[in-house]
């Protein structure tokens, strides 16, 4: 992430010549006390792909998150019991996440029969492109709003969230069966759904 | 331990001489009747020897200076970055030699190790020979004490036996350790300078085992925060976050922060125009969920403390407030961006705004914000930091943005490759006011703008174990400087005449910065004036005692000198 | 924050008097040095490679002045009556000049303070007119202390020069702190940095003429000519030069430690480590370890003298590229400190 190419600059200097007479040619700035690395752009993003799968009997519980959803209604994981649960934080900006939705989209059509549910987690993210992804990738589970990370912050002694996408898998009785984090394909999630599910809880 | 080695050990470490002769004559004869034992034992003695630690101490010098040359990866990546594009052949190859990243390179480790291990092979041979002597008893009393590097000589009306045994008192009071014989008292005194050369090098080692214990345990976080918004503590909400080896993601504290507002103030008049005052940040807190939310202002020297974690503010800017409609009519984006400055005496800002799900193409904007924007010959520059006359400035592409792919991006940084760059006019923006895009690919409006600050989060369980050991090594430090390790024998025989010849001698085992001459000085006239004796030198003509009272003086609290030096004290 | 610009112009003032007083001062120093009959004595030279530093002017003059770690050459003349205070009409007058300075440079310190409501080490400018008013208060201090009158024109030409750079190319009009300075750990970190190098200054100053008089000692002692010879002959032998020496990186090194450990402690609270590598830190570490050496070779045999005498200017060096270099070539969290 650091060793980003930045073929923007150039193009960028270009446009800002025209404009800017006296462009410095700094690096990332901002700071106040001199140059200490600000924020050089999402550090957890672009995870490679890592799952953990707990047994039972070593599942923590999870927390009974609610909050409005993208479309500004209420939804609460309680109201979800009975039911295998795929919850997926993400963001419209995070390009992992981008990856990894038309499969995630999928599969919730597919597994909602076996009773599986997808609930999505927006984070760090803005409603109009919240909105826009969903339409773009034919998103057809709600996702929670979670612009504070009071969401993420629930799961803090349990499983958090530790990369931008995470999607943990909660088994019928609301225990933390599955963890991945980064992007992951069709396969690989369906295996893992699969594979929690035809386990008797 | 002889005394002539005993003598040359001056200085504050001072590590004997004797070791690296040992040394030098281990190695001499190591040859081959020497087994793996003999060698290491040689390797060991090499390792703990003076010379090897000047060595290292001087490789340990000599590599930090690329550190402050090159940039580095834990300081400024940006910069590491940079000079990779600015030297592509050369950079590679200081990488592979950890020349980014010195500090944590594994010769780095190696030096230090090394330099530690040296450390640790002499000072704790050393404590136990502290420990060991502190119990003995001072040696015995030399035969000829004229020899002796302080000495001088006096008669006495007393006998022997009382002349001894008020000056055993005497150094008694002045706490000497003492040992008596026939005939003689030996007295010693300041162990002290040992103790504090020893707890200096041991709180070295100290220290570096807390900073070890802050990097396995600690951690360090940045988030950059707009005014209005939130964020709590966990991972996903942090910009960049290196955790301590021994550190997981439910380790963090769970709290949360709210920026409520933040306001900058600089000098708007005079030679530092431009410059900074004050910058507050007004936020809110929850140690955790649930908890009571807290008011903060936030300043730089003032960090926030929440459940063991500070919070410092590090850094801030502008954030334009942009709305992005689409060519279907839709507002895709609309919000603050976060621009990073690129010059902090005007604040002049440049930032991207990415619409990936713009239809019919994806949409990114390169921005250049000027927060006092003022007409120079025909170009806009900005002339304050403060938001006078605030402009924004973009620049059109279409295209593919290199997002759907996977390949995670900076969000500071736009992938020109897949776009193309509207052709339109290039205008600056006022608050309000709105550009078209061509061919019907939408519209973007500058709204407004927002402020943001950038956060430095740091838990460093190690930080109050450092601290004490940086305090007790300088506590060693100036202990062993102002300390000296001395000491003095006295004799007293019985003359001819029917009087007592009393001769006093000293040594100061440890004397580099001098100053113990002036302390025999003192003890001998008290002495003297015990014994109620008559002063006359060893050497040369016997001169009036008080004569010499204008004499040169070693310090300002120089008493009179009626000592006569005969030979080396120690040097 | 107003600033006082009275109180400021007076600084200014002042402390062109005080280079004007400290050039005269100088001069007053080298006269002494070349005209005064009174230091030219027969038989003060020292041994000639003697490991002993306490026996100075010994053999002279009987046990009345075979006193022990005499620090000033032994100018006196055996039995003349000798004092801590200067004799002879060049080094009083050089002397007293001296104190007048630094009583000015002290003066034109306090009301640059008072013109900016704060302490006055806030840039490069007021740095260097600091510590060179530190270096000249060690000077004074050793010159009562040790007698060590001779040090006058070697500390003097380095400070003169120093401070004539401070006025005319670094000079920095009265103002206020950027938030990050805004701390009361300026005043301590600071302060201690600033302590800590005059008397390194000081300390390497008299380590250059120690080891000018120690080549010159064995050039005459293997009958080679050695120019400095005459010049040397009114100074102390290289044994009390490098007493001197090491007294002052000892009173140094603690004041440097110190100095490094608040500047730490403040980083922590400024910037959120106490320790990040910063290139002004990087190199204040590279001179306490330079310095440590120095103390540790100073106690080894065959490092001793000469050699240590080396790694003392080295440290110094370092030093000096730390207080000056850094700001000038390398961008760092200290940048604020400006030229």
């Amino acid at each position: 992430m650091s060793r980003m190419p930045a073929p923007v600059r150039t193009a960028l200097s270009a446009a800002a010549a025209a404009l800017v007479a006296a462009g410095a040619a700094g690096c990332a700035g901002g700071d106040i006390a001199a140059n200490t690395p600000g924020s050089s752009g999402q550090s957890f993003v672009g995870h490679s792909y890592e799952s953990t799968f707990y047994e039972i009997g070593h599942r923590p519980a999870a927390p009974a998150v609610a909050g409005s959803t993208t479309a500004g209604k209420r939804l609460s994981l309680a109201s979800y019991r009975g039911h295998t649960i795929v919850l997926n934080f993400w963001g419209s900006w995070c390009a992992p996440c981008r990856a990894e939705a038309p499969a995630l989209g999928q599969l919730a059509r597919t597994l909602a029969s076996k009773g599986v549910r997808f609930i999505g987690v927006d984070i760090r993210d803005q409603p109009d492109s919240a909105q826009a992804f969903m339409q773009t990738f034919n998103v057809g589970y709600p996702s929670l709003n979670d612009p504070g990370d009071e969401i993420a912050l629930e799961f803090h002694s349990t499983v958090p969230p530790a990369a931008i996408p995470t999607t943990l898998i909660i088994d019928r009785t609301g225990r933390i069966a599955a963890r991945v984090f980064g992007a992951s394909s069709y396969a690989q999630l369906q295996a893992l759904i699969n594979k929690v599910i035809g386990q008797p809880a | 331990m002889t005394a002539a080695e005993e003598d040359s050990t001056t200085g504050p470490a001072a590590e004997e001489d004797s070791a690296t002769s040992a040394a030098a004559a281990a190695g001499g004869n190591h040859g081959l009747r020497f087994g793996l034992v003999g060698w290491l034992r040689w390797a060991w003695r090499q390792l703990t020897s003076m010379r090897t630690a000047l060595i290292l101490l001087f490789l340990l010098a000599l590599a930090s200076v690329p550190g402050s040359v090159l940039p580095q990866e834990g300081i400024d990546p940006a910069a590491v970055s940079q000079y990779y594009q600015s030297h592509p052949a050369l950079a590679p190859i200081l990488n592979r030699l950890s020349l980014f990243s010195v500090f944590a390179a594994p010769w780095f480790a190696a030096i230090y190790i090394l330099l530690f291990m040296s450390l640790a092979g002499c000072v704790l041979p050393r404590t136990i020979r502290l420990v060991g002597s502190a119990r003995q008893r001072p040696p015995r009393a030399p035969s000829n004490l004229a020899r002796l590097p302080a000495a001088t000589s006096y008669t006495t009306a007393r006998t022997p036996g009382s002349a001894l045994e008020s000056a055993a008192a005497l150094l008694g009071r002045r706490r000497f350790r003492l040992r008596t014989g026939d005939g003689w008292v030996s007295a010693e005194k300041g162990y002290l300078r040992e103790v504090g050369n020893l707890l200096f090098h041991i709180a070295l080692l100290a220290l570096l085992f807390s900073v070890g214990l802050g990097g396995a345990f600690g951690y360090k976080a940045n988030r950059l925060l707009v005014v209005g918004q939130g964020f709590a503590n966990t991972p996903t909400a942090l910009d960049v976050f290196r955790p301590g080896r021994l550190v997981g993601p439910g380790n963090l504290q769970p709290f949360s922060i709210n920026l409520k507002s933040f306001h900058a103030q600089y000098v708007t008049s005079g030679p530092e125009l431009d410059q900074p005052l004050t910058y507050d940040a007004r936020l809110t807190y929850q140690a955790q969920p649930g908890a009571l939310a807290r008011h903060y202002t936030l300043q730089v020297n003032h960090p926030l403390v929440v459940d063991g974690v500070s919070v410092y503010l590090i850094g801030h800017g502008y954030a334009p407030v942009v709305k992005v409609t689409d060519g279907t009519g839709k507002v895709r984006w609309d919000g603050p961006v976060p621009f990073i400055p690129v010059d902090q005496s005007t604040m002049t800002s440049e930032g991207v705004v990415k619409v990936p799900d713009a239809k019919p193409a994806q949409l990114g904007f390169a921005g250049v914000f000027l927060p006092s924007a003022v007409n120079v010959g025909g170009t806009l520059e900005s002339a304050f930091p403060s938001a006078l006359n605030p402009r924004l400035s973009l620049v059109g592409f279409s295209g593919n943005l290199g997002m759907n792919s996977g390949q995670a991006q900076s969000v500071y940084q736009l992938d020109t490759k897949g776009l193309h760059q509207l052709r339109m006019a290039v205008r600056p923006l006022a608050a309000g006011q709105s550009m078209t895009l061509p061919n019907g690919v939408g519209t973007v409006t500058y709204l407004g703008y927002q402020q943001w600050i950038s956060l430095a989060i740091t838990y460093d369980p190690g930080q109050l174990p450092a601290l004490i050991s940086g305090f007790a090594a300088l506590a060693g430090l100036i202990l062993s400087f102002l300390v000296r390790r001395r000491r003095v024998f006295v004799r007293a025989t019985a003359a001819a005449d029917g009087s007592t010849e009393v001769m006093v001698g000293g040594l100061a085992r440890s004397d580099a910065a001098g100053g113990f001459e002036t302390e025999f000085a003192e003890l001998t006239q008290l002495l003297r004036t015990e014994h109620d004796g008559r002063f006359h030198a060893i050497t040369g003509p016997a001169a009036e005692p008080d004569s010499d009272a204008e004499a040169e003086t070693e310090g300002p609290d120089a008493n009179r000198h009626d000592v006569a030096l005969t030979g080396p004290d120690g040097e | 924050m107003p600033i006082n610009t009275a109180a400021a112009d007076t600084s200014n003032g002042l402390l062109l008097s005080t280079v004007i007083i400290y050039a005269i001062a100088m001069l007053c120093y080298a006269c002494d040095l070349a005209f005064a009959k009174h230091r030219v004595l027969a038989g003060v030279t020292e041994p000639a490679a003697v490991a002993v530093p306490e026996l100075v002017g010994a053999g002279a003059g009987g046990p009345a002045t075979m006193v022990g770690g005499s620090h000033a050459p032994a100018d006196v003349a055996p039995g003349e009556p000798a004092s801590r205070w200067p004799s002879g009409f060049w080094l009083r007058l050089a002397f007293w000049l001296t104190c007048v300075g630094v009583a000015v440079h002290v003066t034109a310190i306090f009301t640059r303070g008072i013109a900016e409501d704060r302490v006055p080490w806030g840039n490069m400018y007021e740095f260097i007119a600091a510590f060179t008013c530190m270096a000249v208060l060690v000077l004074v201090a050793a010159s009562v202390w040790y007698r060590a009158y001779y040090m006058g024109v070697f500390v003097l030409v380095p400070i003169v020069f120093g401070l004539g750079v401070d006025l005319t190319v670094l000079y920095t009009p009265a103002g206020s702190l950027v938030p990050a300075l805004q701390s009361y750990w300026i005043a301590i970190h600071v302060t201690a940095m600033i302590v800590a190098i005059g008397l390194f200054i000081f300390g390497a100053v008299v380590t250059t003429l120690y080891l000018i008089a120690d080549r010159s000692q064995r050039r005459i002692a293997a009958g080679k000519p050695s120019w400095p010879a005459g010049i040397l002959r009114r100074l102390p032998g290289p044994v009390v030069l490098d007493r001197l020496s090491y007294r002052s990186i000892l009173f140094g090194f603690p004041v440097w430690t110190f100095g490094v450990m608040a500047g730490a402690i403040w980083a922590d609270h400024a910037w959120g480590r106490y320790w990040g590598w910063d290139p002004k830190e990087t190199w204040s570490f590279i001179a306490w370890v330079v310095y440590a050496m120095f103390l540790h070779a100073r106690a080894t045999a065959g490092w001793r003298g000469r050699r240590a005498g080396w790694i003392q200017l080295a440290g110094f060096g370092c030093l000096m590229f730390n207080v000056i270099g850094i700001n000038l070539f390398v961008t760092g969290l200290h940048s604020y400190a400006g030229m």
